[in-house]
């Protein structure tokens, strides 16, 4: 907490009411003064008193969608399982709710200011209370990535201002912005036709793959009593069923620019859906990245390309390419370990994404940053 | 070279249309003050109407950029208001109460149509305050607290109301702390006031312009007594005498409201020849001054005197031109056209002294203690000028007899002062309903030997010609006592009955010394030393505090002054049974050591989980659902903790916090 100009002024208030009072013995301006300085001393109290108790509220209040967004495409059973409170896609406007939670009762007066995305943001509030306060600042078209909060600070001070303080907050992040996708079958009917040989997601393996609601011949051992019991109707366990094909994606370390690289990151995305929808599993690879292993889960691969290139950009990882029946490699600029990573692979394609000249007998796509294809 | 050029920093424009309702509070407070206190209502009303469209005008043109005829015109106004207070102060053309107060009133009137800046607004507010600093000339009571805690409340709401302009917030804070700072601030304030020393500082000498001067005195010596001596036949009280057969009645009208740092005995005229019964001054030499006399043009300071004290006059009723003060004056500013200094030391003003005028006096605090003047020794000579004062006139021989007689033990010449005041004060009683001095007796004889009995006068007159017969000079001094004396607001309310009349002696070093031989008061009327101390005055009070009125007052009621000692008691009881009511008598379980700990430590990690865990969802089913390995062992130490109430360490739990995930996933 430290005096602000009002604190001069007060205290000079304080001298001229004591000065007056002196020359001409007029008792009042003797109590005025001692009031004003009263006034100070409480005041430094009341400050002090008002600086603790106070922690910063961030989060995503609602998510606006942009046009094209791959939510509608998105099941229920897989949005059930997305983050909190709901998945943010690039092109997504966002609800940001800032605000101050006052555990210890009621405070005030106070402001924020800090930085999401680059936005600058500043709030006051004459008072807190118990149950917390909260402002919703909109933000504009999300690009892909992290949404960080940074440089953020609680001020806080006593009604008059005569002493005032911030304190910091840690720097953090407010929500993870996915990379659109699209289904790309249509480009690749080859894979299409694989794909309708795998066999849906019924089958009898031994790894559980899920629950879903009970259907007239389903054993009775698959029943799973205790989310019957909570969804009040029968839920059957589901198993994997054997021999589903892995999709191995290897991405390009190092795009040249952030276009090349969001558009990388959409058709691994867009890759990884349809290969997740055909029950497949997908893994992430770039030379010197912590790779991302085989799975179903959409939402970890979508949260590793959110990442791109950051995830892969320290190089410290050094991991070997994943293995899969299929090896899909997407970058933009012409990286050897890449290709050779790809060209081990008897089923393989790829997509180059801008101008890079890249030189592989790897089958290879064409394509610009414009979106969708 | 260019010079630079010296600005303020700029200041932000006041967007708070409460801050600036605050600000015209402040000053309607002030204005109110001026009407209550000043008696004067044209320039305050048009001040507060013309403040109040000005502040709305400026709210709403508040983001324009300022236009240079506005400016010019207000410019103008400003100088037309100057004129008015130029003309009023010093030609009288209005006759305006309080021209400098009206020209404040004026200025903030013009200068709200250009209220932009918070500058603007904290200049407005400081003007608020002179002007309540001219209404506190006028103010003498408690009520004016009331009007300065009320500007200070403006004052205050001001800055809370700009600060949270600043801050981007609406007006609002926490009801129950702010209220807690304000009484804190209150009492802590009081505290203060009571308890630390008001320190006494050298006066501010105003600004005088002297202008041509056509002043003429009127009359000669008037009582300042009045109606001490009531003369048939001039009720005005001019006289040139005091006559000792007559006496006039004393009512309880207030004359003067005096503030001062000190209370004392206000002199006035002073006589020295005693003829059959009445005092005249036999001195008639004169000196012209002006309005202000600084402290070059009077007497030298008395000898290791005690400092300084201010007194204001405010006059409530036409008296005559006369200044009363505490002696020896220090410096006096009267706002008349001149000042005239009789021979001994008394001012008068050049007409009578009309209700609202006030005059401040600075006066010495004389260092008078019994120690100091017995060790001012005796009069081994006296001077030539000091022989009138050693004219007794026709005293008999047998006052002188007695004077002789009462004095005969004492040993110094202040001791021989004292006896004699002392005796009179012992030996007299006072009384104002004395009869007519009988035609052909000496008044001095008559009240010493006869009726024993007396006023002021008398005793101030017997005690005068009996210090004379010992050769000790001495003279009768009329004016007013203090009065009633308020030492928390420094102020005397004088009344008609304060006229009184006291003697003053004559000592080698010190001057001319106040000696009251009047019935209960002290003999040495010196000034008492001033309480800088509010606690002081207030410690003054307390013995005054008797429950005698108050139980009259309910003894008065008869049956019925039973009923507030009732209502207390069915208030307290109703109180008592509400706090009964709420309080909660259950006893609280004392957690168990690491139990408060532990919980919160699984409230964060479910928080930087991204999701609370749902009602119906165990911890364990939790755990599993957010497929989170690393809260395992904590969902184990909670179930253990809840379930078999055995509850980790506090040390066990911060090394399990260790394990929670360090950083959240959306949510800070």
């Amino acid at each position: 907490m430290k005096p602000t100009p009002r604190v001069v002024g007060a205290v000079a208030l304080w001298l001229v009411l004591e000065w007056y009072g002196a020359t001409s013995e007029v008792s009042w301006l003797f109590l005025l003064g001692a009031w004003v300085a009263a006034l100070v001393v409480v005041c430094a109290a009341y400050a002090w008193w008002n600086r603790s108790g106070l922690l910063l509220h961030l989060s995503v209040a609602a998510v606006r969608r942009g046009e094209g967004s791959p939510v509608e495409q998105l099941p229920d059973s897989l949005l059930a399982h997305g983050p909190l409170p709901e998945p943010v896609f690039e092109g997504d406007g966002l609800d940001l709710e800032v605000g101050l939670d006052a555990p210890r009762g009621p405070r005030g007066p106070a402001w924020v200011s800090g930085s999401v995305a680059g936005r600058r943001i500043q709030l006051g509030v004459g008072l807190v209370p118990r149950t917390g306060w909260r402002a919703t600042q909109s933000l504009g078209a999300a690009r892909r990535g992290v949404i960080g909060a940074s440089g953020w600070r609680i001020g806080t001070s006593d009604p008059l201002a005569f002493f005032a303080g911030t304190r910091a907050c840690a720097d953090g992040e407010i929500a993870l912005v996915l990379p659109r996708f699209a289904s790309l079958r249509e480009r690749h009917e080859a894979r299409e036709l694989e794909a309708s040989v795998a066999a849906p997601r019924s089958g009898a393996g031994s790894e559980m793959f899920g629950v879903r609601e009970y259907r007239p011949g389903d054993s009775l051992r698959r029943i799973h009593w205790r989310s019957s019991a909570r969804h009040g109707e029968l839920v059957v366990r589901e198993y994997e069923p054997p021999g589903l094909r892995t999709l191995a994606i290897l991405l390009d370390p190092a795009p040249p620019s952030t276009e090349l690289a969001d558009q990388v990151a959409r058709l691994a995305a867009s890759e990884a859906w349809d290969c997740v929808m055909d029950g497949g599993r997908v893994a992430l690879w770039a030379p010197g990245a912590e790779p991302v292993n085989p799975t179903r889960d959409l939402w970890s691969v979508l949260e590793w390309l959110a990442r791109y290139p950051d995830a892969a950009s320290d190089g410290s990882a050094a991991t070997s390419p994943p293995r899969g029946e299929e090896v899909v490699v997407v970058t933009a600029s012409p990286n050897v370990d890449l290709i050779e990573a790809a060209e081990l692979s008897r089923h393989r394609r790829g997509w180059v994404v801008g101008d890079a000249e890249v030189t592989t007998d790897v089958p290879l796509e064409r394509v610009g940053t414009r979106w969708p294809l | 070279m260019k010079a630079p050029r010296l600005r303020l920093p700029p200041s932000p424009i006041e967007h708070s249309a409460e801050g600036r309702a605050l600000v015209f509070s402040g000053f309607a407070v002030a204005v109110l003050a001026i009407v209550i206190y000043g008696q004067d209502y044209v320039v305050p009303v048009i001040g507060v109407a013309a403040a109040g469209a000005g502040n709305v005008v400026s709210y709403r043109e508040r983001s324009l950029k300022r236009g240079f005829w506005r400016q010019a015109f207000l410019a103008t106004l400003v100088f037309g208001a100057l004129f008015y207070v130029v003309a009023d102060s010093s030609l009288a053309l209005f006759g305006g109460v309080l021209p400098q107060a009206n020209f404040a009133i004026l200025l903030v009137a013009i200068t709200s149509f250009d209220l932009k800046t918070r500058r603007n607004c904290y200049s407005s507010l400081w003007i608020s305050l002179a002007i309540l600093y001219l209404a506190a000339v006028y103010a003498w009571d408690y009520t004016f607290a009331v009007l300065v805690a009320m500007w200070a409340a403006c004052l205050a709401g001001f800055w809370l109301a700009s600060h949270l302009e600043r801050i981007g917030a609406r007006l609002a804070a926490p009801r129950r702390a702010l209220a807690f700072a304000a009484l804190a601030t209150l009492g802590l304030g009081a505290l203060a006031f009571v308890a630390l020393p008001q320190p006494a500082g050298v006066p501010i000498s105003p600004l005088i312009v002297s202008l041509p001067n056509f002043t003429s005195f009127r009359g000669d010596i008037e009582s300042p007594a009045l109606p001490l001596v009531q003369i048939a036949g001039d009720p005005a009280g001019a006289t040139k005498s005091v006559d000792l057969h007559f006496r006039g009645r004393l009512g309880d009208a207030p004359v003067m409201y005096v503030r001062t740092g000190a209370p004392a005995y206000w002199r006035g005229l002073v006589f020295d020849t005693y003829r059959g019964g009445v005092w005249t001054a036999g001195i008639q030499g004169y000196r012209e001054m002006q309005p202000y006399v600084p402290p070059r043009f009077l007497p030298a300071a008395p000898p290791d005197n005690l400092g300084t004290f201010v007194q204001t006059y405010r006059v409530l009723r036409p008296l005559p031109g006369v200044i009363d003060a505490a002696y020896p004056v220090e410096s006096l500013y009267a706002p008349v056209a001149a000042l005239r200094e009789d021979a001994y030391g008394t001012f008068h003003t050049p007409e009578a002294l009309k209700p609202g005028q006030t005059y401040s006096v600075v006066s010495y605090l004389p260092n008078l203690t019994p120690a100091v003047l017995r060790a001012d020794g005796t009069l081994d000579r006296l001077p030539d000028h000091l022989r009138l004062y050693l004219d007794t006139g026709a005293m008999s021989a047998r006052a002188a007899e007695l004077a002789a007689q009462v004095t005969a033990g004492a040993g110094s010449y202040y001791d021989r002062v004292i006896a004699l005041t002392s005796y009179l004060q012992r030996t007299y009683a006072y009384n104002l309903n004395l009869p007519p001095v009988p035609a052909g007796r000496d008044p001095v004889d008559w009240f010493l030997f006869d009726v024993k009995t007396g006023y002021c006068e008398q005793f101030a007159t017997a005690e005068t010609l009996m210090l004379r017969s010992l050769g000790i000079p001495a003279r009768l001094v009329s004016g007013y006592a203090t009065g009633d004396y308020d030492p928390v607001l420094n102020q005397a309310v004088v009344r008609e009955h304060d006229a009184h009349a006291w003697v003053e002696v004559w000592f080698a070093h010190h001057g001319w010394v106040p000696v009251d031989p009047t019935p209960g008061v002290s003999p040495l009327a010196a000034t008492q030393f001033p309480s800088h101390w509010a606690a002081g005055g207030v410690a003054k009070l307390i013995p005054h505090l008797t429950l005698g009125v108050p139980m009259a007052a309910l003894g008065s009621l008869g049956v019925l002054g039973a009923l507030p000692a009732a209502l207390a008691i069915a208030v307290a009881v109703v109180v008592a049974f509400a706090w009964v009511r709420r309080r909660p008598w259950t006893r609280r379980r004392r957690p168990a050591p690491g139990e408060n700990e532990l919980l919160r430590l699984y409230e964060r990690a479910q928080r930087r989980m991204g999701r609370r865990r749902a009602p119906p969802e165990t911890p364990r089913e939790y755990c599993e659902a957010m497929r989170a390995g690393e809260l395992s062992e904590l969902t184990d130490a909670v179930n253990e903790g809840v379930y078999a109430g055995r509850w980790p360490t506090p040390e066990r739990v911060r090394e399990m916090a260790s394990g929670v995930p360090a950083k959240s996933r959306r949510r800070l």
